[in-house]
């Protein structure tokens, strides 16, 4: 039963790459005009492009046309990006931000005086009131200074959050006209020494003072953005809830402030990259907080610290986008002034290559983030986690890859410090590890998908067996269309269809939870390009045939990756390796060092 | 492995001819007529030439008699007192000097061969090559194709083999001198050759062939020697090793002396978290002694361990969906079962109770192992409460015969006698193991 579940859904996967195989030419029509195979929904309509490529549905209303912004927001955010535009690149000196490790007061005032501290802060509190793809827009040029863009963040993407979207209407007042103007900072308090995602094992706690006013939180929090100086808190803590009679720890969240007393914070980390930012550990002893400061429910922690993580995410996109410019800028006026053999380097093919590479990374990563940013800003109960988890993973891994390769155009000279690129690599290397590291987002983008695609298709096995005719002609159709020759064998059935046990492990099963996301990410990194690209010949964007090539060259190569990755996934693959690189793996780790002996060695 | 052994000796000896070594004689009584027909065939009138004087067998008789004899004499006359190195390289060159001719070299190399375990000299490389230099050299090597393709001087070729074979068997490693040595007696063709042509691909093969080596010197003093076996049993690269008491001698008030037995154990911070888990009114129990063998060393252990847990007490941890941020630990799935599902997977699993500590100590009464446990309770308090049971062996006596146990040199069966000597010793144990499940 569950096995056609199982199937359907790795085969929907697979559809949908089909799809894009027709339409990675650039000719959106062949999507467009893809057949409509919509099955009959359980659920009521909800906005969710990604989950439903777990389920083989191109939804196609939420993709096209690309989010557009009006006319009179283009007028405001130009008129914003301006002078932060003049401030980063003549009031901004990253080069001593870096040196000093310390982000001096008149930058801070500074970016407090432009408003940058309160962005998405709504306007009757004194913020900027910036929709997601206005505050993407700004992302990308404090992501030029990756200190500067760590804290704001810090700050405003998961600092005050919290209040934003769970708070009470007192709570907002009270904070978040002083979060706006920087006049308090905030921080989000969740890590600690024994936990990062793992919400069991944390040990900060909250009991409720005998008059019961209060909140005493003990414990400590560790790598703190903004540790150091924050004002106000968001901090999550362990409190004692009764449900159902029965006495449970669950995870609150509360807003506190620095002026409570009872808070040290610790000695800022000395970091690789991201040196201007300041991390450090926070302790809380007996802090009292008042009752009022808890945000949401009691016990309601857990959904609030999801729900900020999960939102906090899109801007990744257009940071890692901005700042790939700005390296192709400097990259390429040393790559057509610097001469080998008489040639200039930007004559040599793999010099040419690393640029078409750097181009092609930040197109895609814009296009996603502002396609994500749209999204959100769509009206309505936006579900876009999992569409900010895709962009994260892939404007941090790309950001990577482009940023070492910008520093190999210049080779030694951007080796050394006279240079901005070492810093670049540097800051770069903490975007795949922060905001959720980006191997629990692919087992998250996987796993939320499947559970997703898994509900729809049992409740659908269930109509069936109650006796619905439609229903079950359908799943006949698509098991006959199975069986000419569409269908793949992804192992997970035995014989007659028995479900194969690993299926019930499937969350142990990383490394093809892995492919599952990177085939999504690929999906969805497509469609954005693809929507993007077809809007900017509709209307007749300048430079639009430089899109179509780059459209064209990505989604190529994105098509066969995921041809490649989803012939991994079939049964008894010669591609896949998983068995053997687990044996490497566990016999590296048994012995907790290398292996092999030496090739030196002799036995005789 | 004994009998193929056996069975390729009998091969090698039916190739060499009759005139093999004189200890061999009686293996192959059975089939004399064979044999002689063999002889017949084998020896090159070139042997016969060069040899003519008298029958092999008469030889072989005159060997058995005399010249063994002699030859254990030279050792026994030679060194009378200390057994060394020293003492053996010396008897080798007084054998050489003796006679430029070497007269009775094969039965003297023979005779060299039985009395290196005697010596402690069995797993020198340089005293089997000493022992090979005493063959006069080129005068074996073969002058023509004929001569190579049959059996020229076998005697002295079986001796070579038997040699190689002595190093095989104890697990010498031959070294280039031996190499230069054997091309200079018996040419690049000769059986030793090939005899150590096979060594030299086998041994390289086998020689970390096992995961978990001995080293060749095992630690003398108790206490190293009981971290190092504890540290091998324990498997696991966490566990830690205490020494609850190191071993001492004192007088007490009426002067008489008490010895401490040394005690160190060894608990992974994984048994500790068992340990602290397990529920207090189930037993614990500490058993023993196991024993454990290095090379030749025999060591006890005492373990403290449980009963599995039983099913109605085992509580599964309830999957709490808001344990992690980032990710649903488990699908909610609502899966159903259909008609041709099958039920059950086969998955053997059987359970074993956990085991908490191991320590090792060389008076395995109640009282010390006492000692251990309100030592391990430092780091498990839990052992405060948990009632403990000891279920001890006598056994450690009889076990301490097998220690001593040494078989004296096994003439015929040199090569088998670790093996033998090992199963004894092993057999032996597993009687008060056997007697121990039944008082239970």
């Amino acid at each position: 039963m569950n096995v056609n579940g199982i199937l359907l859904l790795s085969k929907c996967v697979k559809q949908t790459g089909k799809r894009f195989l027709a339409s990675h030419a650039g000719k959106q029509a062949v999507l467009l005009q893809q057949q409509q195979k919509r099955s009959f929904r359980t659920q009521s309509r909800q906005l969710a492009y990604a989950k439903d490529l777990f389920m083989g549905q191109v939804n196609k209303k939420e993709v096209f046309p690309f989010p557009e912004i009006s006319n009179d927001e283009v007028e405001e955010i130009s008129q914003l990006v301006a002078p932060v535009e003049k401030f980063f690149s003549e009031e901004v000196d990253s080069a001593k931000i870096d040196r000093e490790a310390k982000i001096p007061p008149e930058t801070l005032n500074g970016l407090k005086e432009l408003g940058l501290f309160g962005m998405q802060i709504p306007e009757e509190y004194g913020g900027l009131g910036l929709s997601n793809t206005m505050y993407a827009r700004l992302a990308e040029i404090t992501a030029l200074d990756g200190s500067i863009a760590v804290t704001l963040a810090a700050h405003q993407a998961i600092g005050l959050k919290g209040i934003l979207i769970a708070g009470s209407e007192e709570q907002k007042k009270k904070y978040l006209p002083k979060l706006a103007t920087g006049e308090h900072v905030a921080a989000f308090c969740l890590t600690e020494p024994g936990s990062g995602s793992d919400a069991a094992s944390i040990q900060t706690r909250a009991t409720l003072s005998e008059d019961g006013a209060h909140y005493l939180i003990n414990g400590s929090k560790i790598w703190i953005s903004n540790g150091g100086f924050a004002d106000i808190m968001t901090v999550f803590a362990r409190t004692e809830v009764e449900e159902k009679g029965v006495k449970k720890d669950k995870i609150t969240a509360f807003i506190v402030e620095r002026a409570f007393g009872g808070i040290t914070s610790g000695k800022p980390e000395d970091k690789l990259g991201i040196r201007g930012s300041n991390t450090c550990e926070v302790a809380f002893d007996n802090v009292p907080v008042p009752i009022e400061n808890v945000i949401g429910e009691v016990g309601g922690g857990f959904k609030v610290a999801m729900n900020i993580l999960n939102s906090g995410r899109f801007s990744m996109g257009s940071s890692s986008a901005g700042m790939i410019k700005k390296l192709i800028e400097l990259t390429s006026e040393y790559a057509a002034s610097r001469k080998q053999f008489n040639k200039n380097l930007s004559e040599f093919g793999m010099i040419q290559e690393k640029f078409a590479l750097m181009a092609m990374n930040a197109y895609v990563m814009e296009s996603m983030a502002y396609l994500t940013a749209g999204m959100m800003d769509k009206p309505g109960l936006p579900d876009c986690s999992v569409e900010a988890a895709i962009v994260k993973i892939f404007s941090s891994e790309g950001g990577w890859i482009c940023v070492s390769e910008a520093l190999q155009v210049l080779g030694g000279v951007g080796y050394t410090k006279n240079y901005p690129f070492e810093r670049y690599v540097r800051d770069c290397r903490i975007l795949p590890i922060f905001e959720g590291t980006n191997e629990i987002l692919r087992m998250y983008i996987s796993l939320t998908g499947m559970q997703y695609a898994g509900k729809i298709l049992t409740g659908k096995i269930k109509e069936m067996k109650k006796g619905n005719i439609g229903l079950a002609l359908g799943m006949a159709g698509q098991k006959l269309r199975a069986a000419l020759g569409a269908s793949v064998d992804y192992g997970l059935t035995g014989k007659d269809g028995v479900v194969h046990p690993s299926l019930a492990t499937i969350v142990d099963e990383q490394l093809v939870l892995k492919r599952v996301a990177d085939v999504l990410i690929n999906l969805y990194a497509m469609t954005a390009v693809l929507s993007r690209t077809s809007r900017s010949i509709s209307i007749g964007l300048r430079n639009h045939d430089h899109e179509v090539l780059l459209a064209n060259t990505f989604c190529t190569e994105a098509h066969f990756k995921n041809n490649y990755m989803l012939t991994q996934l079939q049964k008894h693959a010669p591609e896949n390796n998983d068995a053997n690189i687990k044996k490497i793996a566990t016999q590296v780790l048994n012995n907790r060092a290398y292996v092999c002996s030496h090739p030196l060695e002799r036995t005789y | 492995m004994k009998c193929a052994r056996c069975l390729f000796q009998l091969q090698n000896l039916r190739w060499f001819g009759p005139c093999s070594a004189v200890a061999r004689v009686r293996l192959l009584q059975p089939c004399p007529l064979q044999m002689q027909e063999l002889r017949h065939f084998h020896h090159s009138r070139a042997v016969l030439k060069i040899r003519p004087t008298a029958p092999v067998e008469f030889i072989e008789d005159k060997e058995k008699n005399k010249k063994p004899i002699v030859q254990d004499d030279l050792f026994e006359r030679v060194a009378k007192k200390n057994k060394t190195k020293a003492t053996f390289n010396r008897v080798v060159d007084v054998f050489t000097k003796q006679d430029v001719r070497r007269r009775g070299h094969v039965e003297f190399i023979y005779a060299a061969l039985k009395k290196m375990p005697e010596f402690g000299v069995e797993k020198d490389v340089t005293v089997y090559n000493k022992l090979l230099d005493v063959f006069p050299k080129e005068v074996f090597i073969p002058r023509n194709f004929i001569q190579t393709m049959f059996n020229h001087y076998p005697r002295q070729q079986e001796c070579g083999v038997q040699l190689l074979e002595q190093m095989e068997n104890y697990g010498v490693m031959p070294n280039v001198e031996t190499k230069v040595l054997l091309l200079q007696i018996f040419g690049p063709k000769g059986h030793p050759m090939r005899k150590y042509q096979r060594l030299m691909y086998w041994f390289p093969k086998f020689k970390h062939v096992n995961p978990y080596p001995v080293p060749l010197q095992l630690p003398e003093d108790p206490v190293d020697l009981a971290k190092f076996s504890l540290n091998r049993i324990a498997d696991d690269l966490d566990a830690k090793i205490t020494v609850y008491q190191m071993p001492c001698t004192d007088l007490n008030e009426s002067g008489q002396e008490i010895t401490f037995p040394h005690i160190v154990g060894i608990q992974s911070p994984s048994q500790i978290d068992l340990l602290a888990k397990h529920n207090p009114k189930r037993p614990v129990f500490v058993e023993g002694p196991f024993p454990l063998w290095l090379k030749k060393i025999c060591v006890y252990y005492y373990i403290l361990r449980a009963d599995p847990i039983p099913p109605e007490e085992k509580v599964e941890e309830p999957y709490d969906p808001e344990r992690c941020f980032d990710y649903p630990l488990q699908l909610d799935l609502d899966l159903d079962r259909d008609l041709g599902d099958e039920e059950n997977f086969d998955v053997e699993d059987l359970d074993e109770g956990p085991v908490f500590a191991m320590c090792m100590t060389n008076h395995g009464d109640q009282a010390t192992l006492n000692q251990w446990i309100s030592g391990l309770q430092e780091t498990n308090p839990i052992l405060g409460h948990i009632p403990t049971l000891f279920r001890l062996d006598s056994g450690t006596r009889e076990l301490q015969v097998s220690v001593d146990f040494k078989p004296g040199p096994n003439q015929e069966h040199q090569e088998s006698k670790p093996e033998t000597e090992e199963r004894t010793a092993e057999e032996v144990e597993e009687q008060p193991q056997i007697r121990h499940s039944m008082k239970q």
